[in-house]
């Protein structure tokens, strides 16, 4: 009797488990729609092939540089661990959680998110973190920048967050429910509409320029942990005209990186080298480079990528030619579509309402 | 630490597992250091006040105890005949009084220090400003310690029973500190009497695995109630009761239900959690709720809402009050001058109004209360006048037996008890005018011209209310003889699983709490 109770007890528990985690998966956002970018972090688990090259940061770095061209045109392989409004202590802990799977030969970090060290909105913190696959550096990036009203268990079980969206649920909810379209080329979100930069308001002084101490001791472990992993870090500054980028921090950065002897690439103070058009290079006027802007900067990068040691000219492999051979198809073809649709239309539809 | 948050969960499944393994003899100090955890979450600070009570309160009853025991161990030893006895024991009663009233004014007097300073102190100023004397009263705003109002009352109602010789005083501190402690009605209730809580801590056994089931049930009940109904009424009670220039006409009587169902699926949610935690460890605490809108007058709702407050009201105020030499003397002088029938009513009238006015007061330490308190007890002595007339009604129409007139009675009784209920909310003029105002300008449109939205009830949330109020409704007419739960403990395994996992599936889904709400705490945790 008592062990038919406990059969019985265990099947009902194993049902119920079941259904949880079925509600779990039908009611966590699918970031397939307007906002891509919570797809971004997760997809970095479906690679078959390693990278040379790391690129680390928040929009500065997923929406500036482009790794299918870094490897058509020098055969450099690289990966984007980059989300909305990523913080320098996530951006860390994703460098942690990359080195369990490959250990590249260069890391660049842009260096903008070093100016805020707190989340200012919790579904950021999202969009970068339940992305991570469980490990201790998903943990302490948890514990480290959760904002106040978060909780550990809300993301251990996201369903507790999630739950109130049963009353709005989307097609795409039930569309992606068993699996997700890549919406990323090796993180890199690809924007082919165009919206010329506009005038911005003038820098707002400010009483102090100095970066977070906390900010700066993440850039400093950032440092030490490629420093003991034989990795180059590289600091990076997007060519973005907003939000301002003083003076004051540039100073800082340059020190910092002079200090350590570690390169430092102010894309926005090489705008002209690089040949940026902001009438054309932007699609939301000066903010993000799109896919053209995006190209010429890799471009740029691949010039000084190529010089360094340790990276190298893959594309004589064979199997690391096959996995790019299907990501240069993918590029090639959600470009021309959304060349066609801009054309054509003059917006991007999924992104219509954002243009709104 | 909110009964409604991921720390309580993981604090009583580490209780749960902690008590399940002790052995039986360490149960009840298991549950008294959960207790104290419990309170220390708050503050280690806070932990002063229980402790000041807990302590005089303790010697206070062991020395009442200790003269109740010479005094009779002295009668015994001496030959006394009726009227020494009666004499000697009234000169010991007046001896434990003073320690009697030691207790009452010390502990009171906190309780009274802490809570109402901020309300006496602004309107004995303004007093003294009328009277033309100006000038700054100083006074700290004190934070007040969780669940002082309980356990004070609790206390103090030991102490009144010890002096009474209901029962013996408390020789153990641990059971006694346990009884103020208690984590679960610590926070809302509800009262407990010390004699019932005793026998049940002093002999703790490892709980029946239906005891268990039966109070996560209830306490998942309990959640429901709270997270799915009241918490999402929450808001169009600010709303609505935050801008009576706006809520007008109609929208004061949805007004009402919402505010009444809100405090209703709030405190009772509360107290079906708390009085379930505490069935999970086999200690059964007095009901607070008895379907008090199944009831057909006010008197009647308010013996089954809140009851062992109103229980305690009764015993240790209503009594005494009315047995007192004021109400005595009151009562002879109203027998002269208007005769027997009239005096007889006068210490009914006093003790009362008393018993509202400590009501009132006990609730919230503002005007408002007290007008609402005050209200309350108006309408129950207009009710009781009436009784008369309305049973002379009864005999002579037949149709006050059809169950449309009793339907009828059991609205007409939810309508009252909720417009009072907006003394709470608005000054007693606004009350008035806004209920006049239903008649001469309810502006029904108003409702559905996207006003139900605009109070956050529309769409899916008053879809889940309206289902979430009727299920509880059901619920709790089903809720006599044992009720849901033992039914459901005779159907087969899979049925009785399914149907609680289906409440849990509800309350975690529909359920408002998580990022974007601020988990609210229950109303009755203010006091």
């Amino acid at each position: 009797m008592k062990k038919k109770i406990i059969f019985q007890l265990s099947v009902l528990a194993a049902i119920s488990l079941a259904v949880l985690a079925g509600l779990q998966r039908l009611l966590v956002p699918k970031y397939m729609g307007l906002v891509v970018e919570g797809s971004l972090i997760e997809e970095y688990y479906e690679e078959t092939t390693p990278h040379d090259v790391l690129i680390l940061g928040n929009c500065e770095a997923y929406e500036n540089i482009s790794p299918v061209v870094l490897w058509k045109e020098y055969g450099i392989t690289s990966y984007i661990r980059g989300s909305a409004n990523q913080l320098i202590a996530q951006s860390y802990y994703l460098l942690e959680d990359t080195l369990r799977y490959e250990t590249p030969k260069a890391v660049i970090f842009s260096i903008s998110a070093i100016q805020q060290f707190e989340q200012e909105n919790e579904s950021y913190n999202r969009m970068t973190l339940d992305g991570m696959r469980w490990s201790m550096s998903k943990w302490n990036a948890i514990m480290e920048t959760r904002m106040e009203d978060e909780h550990m268990i809300e993301y251990v079980f996201p369903l507790l967050r999630f739950h109130s969206r049963f009353s709005a649920l989307e097609a795409d909810d039930f569309t992606y429910y068993w699996r997700k379209n890549k919406v990323s080329h090796n993180g890199y979100y690809m924007r082919a509409d165009i919206r010329a930069a506009k005038e911005f308001p003038p820098a707002r002084r400010r009483a102090d320029y100095s970066f977070d101490p906390r900010a700066m001791e993440y850039l400093e472990k950032m440092r030490l942990l490629c420093e003991e992993k034989g990795i180059r870090l590289i600091l990076m500054k997007a060519p973005s005209l907003y939000p301002v980028w003083y003076d004051q921090w540039e100073e800082q950065v340059v020190s910092y990186a002079d200090s350590h002897g570690l390169l430092y690439v102010n894309c926005y103070a090489d705008r002209e080298k690089i040949g940026i058009d902001y009438s054309h290079d932007t699609y939301d006027k000066g903010l993000h480079m799109n896919v053209y802007g995006a190209e010429k900067i890799s471009l740029y990068w691949g010039e000084i990528l190529k010089e360094l040691p340790g990276i190298e000219d893959h594309r004589g492999e064979p199997e690391i030619s096959v996995a790019w051979e299907e990501k240069i198809w993918y590029y090639d073809t959600m470009k021309e579509e959304q060349e066609t649709e801009f054309a054509e239309k003059g917006y991007l539809s999924q992104f219509y309402q954002e243009e709104e | 630490m909110l009964l409604v948050s991921y720390e309580f969960a993981v604090f009583f499944a580490v209780l749960m597992l902690c008590y399940f393994l002790a052995p039986d003899a360490w149960k009840r100090y298991i549950l008294l250091f959960f207790s104290l955890i419990f309170y220390l979450y708050g503050g280690a600070v806070f932990l002063l006040y229980p402790v000041t009570t807990a302590v005089t309160t303790f010697f206070l009853g062991k020395k009442i105890g200790k003269m109740t025991e010479e005094s009779k161990n002295y009668v015994m030893s001496r030959q006394m005949d009726r009227e020494q006895k009666k004499d000697f024991n009234w000169a010991v009663k007046q001896k434990q009084r003073r320690f009697l009233i030691c207790g009452l004014v010390l502990n009171f007097g906190i309780l009274a220090v802490l809570k109402y300073v901020k309300f006496i102190f602004p309107n004995v100023a303004s007093v003294f400003a009328l009277l033309g004397m100006e000038g700054k009263m100083e006074y700290a705003a004190w934070v007040l310690p969780l669940g002082i109002s309980y356990y004070t009352f609790q206390s103090m109602g030991y102490l009144i029973d010890v002096y009474n010789r209901k029962y013996e005083p408390e020789h153990k501190f641990s059971v006694f500190f346990l009884f103020l402690l208690f984590f679960p009605q610590l926070t809302a209730g509800p009262i407990s009497r010390f004699d019932t809580f005793k026998n049940q801590i002093t002999s703790l056994r490892r709980p029946a695995g239906k005891q268990v089931v039966f109070g996560m049930e209830r306490m998942l009940w309990g959640y429901f109630k709270k997270l799915v109904i009241a918490d999402r009424l929450g808001t169009a009670v600010s709303v609505i009761t935050g801008s009576p220039e706006t809520y007008r006409g109609i929208w004061f009587l949805v007004g009402m239900v919402i505010c009444t169902v809100w405090l209703f699926a709030d405190f009772s949610g509360a107290m079906d959690i708390v009085i379930g935690a505490a069935e999970v460890f086999s200690i059964r605490l007095p009901e607070n709720f008895d379907s008090p809108f199944s009831s057909k007058s006010l008197a009647e709702l308010w013996r089954r809402w809140h009851m062992t407050l109103m229980q305690w009201f009764k015993e240790y105020i209503f009594f005494p009050v009315s047995a007192s030499g004021f109400c005595k003397n009151l009562s002879a002088g109203v027998k002269e001058r208007f005769g027997k029938k009239a005096a007889s009513r006068v210490p009914v009238y006093v003790a009362t109004l008393v018993v509202w006015f400590v009501t009132g007061i006990w609730h919230g330490a503002s005007w408002n209360f007290i007008i609402w308190g005050m209200a309350n007890g108006i309408v129950l002595l207009i009710s009781q006048e009436l009784s008369g007339i309305c049973k002379a009604f009864g005999r002579k129409y037949s149709f006050t037996e059809s169950v449309w007139y009793q339907g009828f009675q059991k609205v007409r009784t939810f309508f009252l008890f909720a417009f009072l209920q907006m003394f709470l909310y608005y000054p007693a003029g606004t009350v008035f005018s806004l209920a006049a105002d239903v008649f001469a300008a309810p502006e029904v449109r108003s409702l559905f011209n996207g006003g139900l939205a605009d109070v956050g009830l529309a769409g899916m949330d008053l879809l889940i209310l309206m289902f979430g109020v009727c299920f509880m409704w059901v619920a709790g007419r089903m809720a006599g003889n044992g009720g849901i739960r033992e039914k459901l403990w005779k159907k087969p395994l899979a049925v009785q699983y399914g149907t609680v996992f289906l409440l849990f599936l509800l309350v975690l889904v529909t359920g408002v709490y998580g990022h974007g709400y601020y988990a609210s705490q229950f109303i009755y945790n203010q006091f």
